[in-house]
C-alpha cells in the first residue's frame, strides 16, 4: 500500500511541476498612472475592470515571425513591431504586459477560455473571424506580394501570367482565401486578378517559400505571402524574387475573444480608441518606420 | 555468388563479429556525413542555435516522464479490470482502450486543451451552486499539462494490453498455488503474479516510453510558452524566424536520437535485472571454486520459483 501511494505522490509532483511552469513571468502590477485608461475608467465587473485591477494584460504573440515578433535569444525578451505596439497599448491602458504563445489555429478559433486577454498578432479581421472574435480598427496594412523562383522569366503580368499556375500559400490564411476569391472583410473589397489557381496549402508561408526555392515549377510556380516575409526570405540568401506590385493590402487588427467569460465591450472600445490615437499622434508611423526599413505601412493604400 | 559469400565468411571468420558490425556502422555514418555535406546545411547557424534548442530537452523529458507515469498507473488498473469478472470494471476498461486507441493522439490533446474548459464554463453557467468558479478555472489546463495528460491516457490504453498479456503469461498454476496458500487477491497479485509479469511487461513498456519521448513534439501544436518549450517547439521557433527550418529539424532529430540511445541503454540494464532469475549460468563444479567465490554465486531460480 505504501509503495503505491509513493508512486502516486511522485506522479503528483511531476504533474504539478509542469503546471508550475505554466504562467509567464511578469512584474507586479502597480497603481495606474494618471492620464491612462485605467485611471479614468469607471468600468466594473467586466474584462477591462478585471485587467485594471490585476494591473496586467496578457497578450498572445507568435515569436516566429520577425520583424513582427521574434525572440531575442540573448536577452530572452520578445521584440518586433507587434511587440512594440502591444507594449504601447498596455502603457496607455496603464497596466503591465505579459505574454502567452498559443498556436495560430488555437488563436483564430476563438474560445480562449480566459487564458489570455488580447491578440496583437497581425491578424486580418475577416468576416469568418469576426463571428468569434472582436476586432479594433486596423493598426497597419500588409502588402501581399507574388514571389517566384529567381530563374523564372515567364511571369510578367500578374493579371494573366499566373492563371492556372501552382501557387503555394499558408492554409486557412488570407492568401488562400484571396486565391479562392472568398476573402471577405467588411468595408473592404479586393480585385481577384488570379484565375483558376492550383492552390497548395502549407502549414506556414516559410515551408511554401522553401518549396519554391527548389526550382522554377519543381513543385510550385509562385507563392503569395506578405512583403515582409518575402523580403526576409530573400535577404537570407534564397533564390527567389518578388514580381510586380502588391496584389492586395490586408488590414491587420488587435483581436479579443467574443466568448470570453467576462464582457469585453469596454476593453475593445478602449483599445480601439488607443489605436486611433496612435494613428493620429504618429506613434504607429514611427514604429512602422523603425521595424520596416523606413516604410510607413500604417496608412491604407 | 552464394559460393563467393560463403568463402568470404569463412576466410573472415577470425575477425570478431562485433568488429564487422562496427565497420558497417562506420560506412553508414560516412554516407550520412556525405548526405549532410551535400545538403549544404548552414553549420554555423546550427552551432549558434544548438544550445537554445537543446534547452528544450529538460521539458521533453519532464513531459515524457509525466506521461509514462500516468500511463503505467492506468495500464495496471486497466489490465486488472480487463481480466476481472466485475462487469463495471470490465466495461470501463473496454471503453477506455477502445476510445483512446481508436482516436488520434493530437485530437485527444486538443480535446483536453480546448474542450475541457468549455465544459467547465458551461457547467458553471448552468449550475453555479454545484460548480464553482474555481472548478471552472481548474479545467483551464496549461498546454504542457494537457499534453502530458493526453500522452498518459493514450499510451495507457496501448499499455493496458501489454500489461494484460504480461499478467496472463504467468502460468495459471502460480495463481492457483497462491490461492491454495490462502493468499488474498491483493497478496496474490503483489507477491506472486505481478513480479513475474513484469519480466514480460518491461521490454515493451520501455519501447512505449521511447516512442512517447518523440510524441512529446505534438505538444508544440497547443502552443507551449517559450520559456518552457520542448525541443520541437524551440526548433520550429528559431527555424521559422531565421528561414532555417531544415537545419533546425536536423538538430531536433539529433537530440531525440541521442535521448533514445541513452534510454535504450538504461532499458537494457533494467531488462537484465528483472530477468536475472531466468539467465542460465554454466553449471559450476564446486570443487574448482575457491571458497569465498562460492558465497557470491547468484541465487538460482529466484523469480521462477513459486
Amino acid at each position: 500500500m505504501r509503495k503505491s501511494s509513493a508512486v502516486l505522490s511522485a506522479l503528483a509532483v511531476i504533474v504539478l511541476g509542469i503546471a508550475g511552469c505554466g504562467s509567464d513571468d511578469s512584474s507586479s502590477g502597480g497603481q495606474a498612472a494618471s492620464g491612462t485608461v485605467c485611471a479614468d475608467t469607471n468600468a466594473s465587473g467586466d474584462l477591462l475592470a478585471d485587467i485594471c485591477d490585476a494591473g496586467e494584460i496578457r497578450v498572445s504573440t507568435d515569436p516566429a515571425y520577425p520583424p513582427q515578433s521574434s525572440l531575442n535569444k540573448d536577452t530572452g525578451d520578445y521584440e518586433g513591431f507587434d511587440i512594440d505596439v502591444a507594449t504601447e497599448i498596455a502603457d496607455r491602458l496603464g497596466v503591465d504586459i505579459s505574454w502567452e504563445t498559443p498556436s495560430w489555429d488555437v488563436l483564430t478559433a476563438g474560445s480562449w477560455n480566459g487564458r489570455w486577454d488580447m491578440s496583437v498578432g497581425s491578424m486580418t479581421p475577416t468576416n469568418d473571424r469576426q463571428k468569434v472574435l472582436d476586432f479594433t480598427q486596423p493598426y497597419y496594412y500588409t502588402p501581399a506580394v507574388v514571389v517566384v523562383n529567381e530563374a523564372n522569366t515567364s511571369v510578367q503580368d500578374l493579371t494573366t501570367d499566373l492563371d492556372g499556375a501552382s501557387i503555394g500559400v499558408c492554409s486557412a490564411c488570407t492568401y488562400e482565401q484571396f486565391l479562392n476569391k472568398d476573402l471577405d472583410i467588411k468595408g473592404y473589397s479586393f480585385d481577384y486578378v488570379i484565375d483558376d489557381a492550383d492552390v497548395h496549402g502549407y502549414d506556414t508561408d516559410t515551408t511554401a517559400l522553401q518549396d519554391l526555392a527548389l526550382g522554377d515549377g519543381t513543385r510550385l510556380d509562385a507563392v503569395i505571402t506578405s512583403l515582409t516575409t518575402a523580403q526576409g526570405f530573400i535577404d537570407s540568401g534564397k533564390p527567389v524574387k518578388i514580381v510586380g506590385d502588391p496584389v492586395f493590402y490586408e488590414p491587420l487588427s488587435a483581436a479579443f475573444d467574443k466568448s470570453s467569460p467576462m464582457d469585453d465591450t469596454s476593453l475593445v472600445d478602449a483599445v480601439d480608441g488607443i489605436v486611433g490615437d496612435m494613428h493620429q499622434d504618429g506613434t504607429l508611423t514611427e514604429l512602422s518606420k523603425k521595424w520596416y526599413d523606413g516604410t510607413d505601412l500604417t496608412v491604407q493604400q | 555468388m552464394g559460393d563467393r559469400l560463403e568463402r568470404l565468411a569463412v576466410s573472415s571468420a577470425r575477425i570478431p563479429f562485433r568488429l564487422k558490425v562496427a565497420l558497417v556502422w562506420v560506412v553508414i555514418f560516412a554516407f550520412l556525413g556525405f548526405f549532410f555535406w551535400v545538403a549544404k546545411f548552414d553549420t554555423d547557424w546550427m552551432l549558434d542555435n544548438f544550445t537554445f534548442i537543446a534547452k528544450g530537452l529538460q521539458y521533453t523529458i519532464y513531459i515524457a516522464l509525466g506521461g509514462i507515469a500516468i500511463a503505467i498507473v492506468l495500464a495496471l488498473l486497466g489490465a486488472l479490470a480487463r481480466i476481472s469478472s466485475n462487469p463495471i470494471a470490465f466495461g470501463i476498461s473496454g471503453f477506455y482502450i477502445s476510445f483512446f486507441r481508436g482516436t488520434p493522439l493530437i485530437v485527444q490533446m486538443f480535446l483536453i486543451y480546448l474542450a475541457l474548459p468549455q465544459i467547465g464554463t458551461n457547467l458553471h453557467v448552468q449550475y453555479p451552486e454545484l460548480f464553482s468558479r474555481q472548478f471552472e478555472d481548474s479545467l483551464v489546463l496549461d498546454p504542457a499539462v494537457a499534453g502530458t495528460l493526453a500522452l498518459g491516457l493514450n499510451y495507457g490504453a496501448y499499455m493496458t494490453e501489454i500489461f494484460r498479456a504480461g499478467i496472463q503469461s504467468v502460468a495459471a498454476g502460480q495463481g492457483e498455488a497462491a490461492d491454495a496458500l490462502g493468499m488474498t487477491y491483493r497478496q496474490k497479485m503483489r507477491r506472486v503474479v505481478l513480479p513475474q509479469a513484469f519480466r514480460v511487461i518491461i521490454p515493451p513498456t520501455g519501447n512505449e516510453f521511447i516512442a512517447m519521448m518523440k510524441d512529446t513534439a505534438l505538444v508544440s501544436f497547443l502552443g507551449v510558452s517559450i520559456q518552457h518549450a520542448e525541443v520541437f517547439r524551440r526548433a520550429g521557433l528559431v527555424g521559422k524566424a531565421d528561414f532555417k527550418n531544415l537545419e533546425a529539424l536536423v538538430l531536433a532529430a539529433a537530440l531525440y536520437w541521442g535521448l533514445t540511445i541513452i534510454f535504450t541503454f538504461f532499458q537494457r540494464r533494467l531488462e537484465t535485472r528483472v530477468s536475472r532469475g531466468y539467465v542460465r549460468t554454466e553449471p559450476l563444479r564446486t570443487a574448482e571454486l575457491p571458497s569465498e567465490e562460492l558465497s557470491d554465486l547468484p541465487p538460482h531460480g529466484k523469480g521462477g520459483g513459486g
